[in-house]
């Protein structure tokens, strides 16, 4: 028997539960000739704001002990080059593409979210399926990560933009709270269809040769298998906090990793810097997913959870 | 080491290479072609790096017996542009900057332009001097004068370039590609530098291979806008 790899995210179905994470996959064509992203669920494009952004001084990015820190400063071309240049190859996406939108004020994410719901309009190939609202970026100095660790402001955000939009909305957390279910709660309390967690964690790797930071910015965001522990736990409590799906992700490099994920509790999972690894990380950790539910005999997605023994 | 899929690199480009299947090292390490050899009857194509111990990662790859298997993506990024008509190719090399530069001196050789090849190679001491052969005519320079010309490849240019229009090609360190930026200003040529910068994805996705452009104006990407730039295009002094 075949497992049935679909999941349900407000709504919006996709083909199985395994996306490609926000800022590591660029707008889908960067990876054009290694990865076949339409046999995925579900592209999360890199972040989208309002004004252009050329990103933060480098270096950016350094390695770490089975992970790497960094600091891009959401770079990306703004709301207007987006529509004009990203969202017509978006149109011809099979999976199901999220966009993902960052703002340093509420107006900012709202505005972004506005001009692309103008654009895509409301036919089939849209070129946008859903939003992912990035409201924990560590990089950011003003805004990013003063909404995602303020729970009442997240809930009035979330509101606000579910007033804009009919598409399916994940809000997106960052670990870097004390009390991830709080926050989770207020996401659903504004009308999110999903939470995806967790983002980077904020890091620092000092050169001691030259008595300073190695990123230009000082620290920069950590990510890879050294927070997959950070981030099934997380899962793990999000999920047994609200109704609405969470989707996991952090440190995924196997099968076995997104399991885990799985098991505490999401509905679907991401890849981010395992694929600058393989390319074909989330290829594998899709095929993984399918063997293992065969071989358990597991029918659903969602069936999963419930196999935890704790 | 044995090619067996993908495009014929040109000079300039890079591979991607994970030493291990663990997670530390975790990234990909890029690595430039220092040599491609086409397959031929009963001859497999063949490409080749050169590369120093630092971390790691080049560590690893020190350790593995001949015939193993890596992972590799490749062929990566732009590659040097050919000279123009009546410049002078001089190629400047620091430490591991050989690699990309003799695939380049190979290649210009080979496609036998009317002005051959200089390539000027600069190490800190005569201890750190690959073993590999260079091209004929090639000058050594070493810090410490303990082989060849005392003082930089950069001296030595400035010092020996003949008349008339050079094109400078290269690849090194920061503090190298800085001076090469300036000499050519200097003097009107052309230069065609490789950048080195941390890399993540290596293929134009995560923009943390940024350099910042010369005019302020923002970054290019090390690994797919370059790792080859004509010198007036970056800041080469604000890379790291
Ligand atoms: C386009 C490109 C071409 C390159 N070509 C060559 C080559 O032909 N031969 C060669 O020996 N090296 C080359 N390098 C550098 C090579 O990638 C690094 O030496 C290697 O990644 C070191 O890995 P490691 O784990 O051994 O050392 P690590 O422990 O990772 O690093 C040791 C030190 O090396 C430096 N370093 C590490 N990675 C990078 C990087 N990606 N970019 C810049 N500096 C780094 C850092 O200063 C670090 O502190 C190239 C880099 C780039 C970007
Ligand atoms: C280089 C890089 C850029 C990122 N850019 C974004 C971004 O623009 N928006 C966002 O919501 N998350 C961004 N992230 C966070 C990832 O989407 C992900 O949440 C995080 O890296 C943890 O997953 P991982 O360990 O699988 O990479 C970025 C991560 C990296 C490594
Ligand atoms: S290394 Fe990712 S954009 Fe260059």
């Amino acid at each position: 028997m075949k497992p049935d790899l679909r999941v349900s995210i407000g709504g919006l179905e996709l083909a199985n539960p395994v996306g490609l994470a926000s800022g590591t996959f660029g707008y889908g064509s960067e990876y054009e000739e290694l990865v076949d992203v339409d046999a995925l669920g579900a592209l999360y494009t890199k972040a989208v704001t309002l004004a252009p952004r050329t990103g933060n001084p480098v270096p950016r990015i350094v390695e770490t002990p089975s992970g790497m820190l960094n600091s891009i400063g959401l770079a990306n071309p703004g709301v207007e080059a987006f529509i004009a240049g990203k969202l017509p190859g978006l149109r011809g996406r099979r999976c199901a593409v999220f966009v993902n939108v960052a703002g340093a004020t509420e107006e900012e994410y709202l505005e972004v979210l506005e001009r692309i719901e103008a654009a895509a309009g409301t036919g089939p190939r849209a070129g946008v399926d859903g939003y992912e609202i990035n409201l924990s970026c560590p990089n950011v100095k003003h805004g990013g990560l003063a909404f995602g660790t303020d729970a009442a402001q997240i809930e009035r955000l979330t509101r606000a933009l579910r007033d804009r939009t009919r598409r399916p909305i994940v809000v997106k957390l960052t670990p870097n709270v004390t009390d991830i279910a709080g926050i989770a709660k207020a996401a659903e309390a504004g009308g999110a269809d999903a939470i995806s967690c967790i983002n980077t964690l904020v890091g620092m790797v000092i050169d001691v040769g030259k008595r300073r930071p190695v990123l230009a910015m000082g620290s920069g965001g950590l990510s890879g298998p050294a927070i997959r522990p950070v981030g099934v736990a997380c899962c793990y409590r999000a999920s047994r906090a609200v109704g609405i799906p969470v989707i996991g992700l952090g440190g995924i490099m196997s099968s076995g990793d997104a399991l885990q994920y799985l098991l505490a509790g999401a509905r679907a999972v991401q890849v981010g810097t395992g694929t600058f690894v393989d390319p074909r990380c989330a290829m594998g950790v899709l095929g993984g997913i399918e063997e293992w539910m065969r071989a358990q005999g597991v029918e659903r997605i969602q069936d999963i959870p419930a196999l935890l023994e704790v | 080491m044995a090619v067996t899929a993908a495009g014929e690199p040109l000079p300039g480009q890079f591979l991607t290479l994970r030493v291990s299947p663990f997670s530390d090292p975790l990234l990909r390490r890029p690595f430039a072609f220092s040599s491609y050899r086409r397959a031929s009857v009963g001859r497999g194509a063949r490409a080749g790096i050169v590369y120093q111990l630092r971390g790691g990662a080049t560590r690893l790859l020190a350790e593995l017996a001949p015939g193993s298997r890596v992972d590799i993506l490749a062929p990566l990024g732009n590659s040097f542009p050919p000279p123009a008509e009546g410049e002078t190719p001089i190629l400047a090399g620091g430490g591991i900057g050989l690699g990309p530069l003799l695939f380049l001196a190979a290649a210009l050789s080979e496609a036998g332009g009317p002005i051959a090849p200089r390539l000027v190679l600069g190490v800190r001491s005569a201890s750190l001097l690959p073993s590999i052969p260079l091209p004929p005519g090639a000058v050594v320079c070493t810090d410490d004068g303990s082989s060849g010309f005392r003082g930089t490849p950069v001296d030595w240019i400035a010092a020996n370039a003949p008349e008339g229009r050079v094109r400078l090609y290269g690849c090194g360190p920061a503090p190298m590609l800085v001076a090469l930026a300036a000499l050519a200003a200097a003097r009107g040529w052309g230069a065609s530098l490789s950048a080195e910068q941390w890399m993540a994805c290596g293929v134009g996705a995560c923009m943390g291979c940024a350099l910042p452009r010369a005019d302020g104006s923002g970054y290019l990407r090390a690994c797919s806008d370059g790792p080859v730039f004509e010198a007036s295009e970056i800041d080469w002094a604000g890379g790291r």
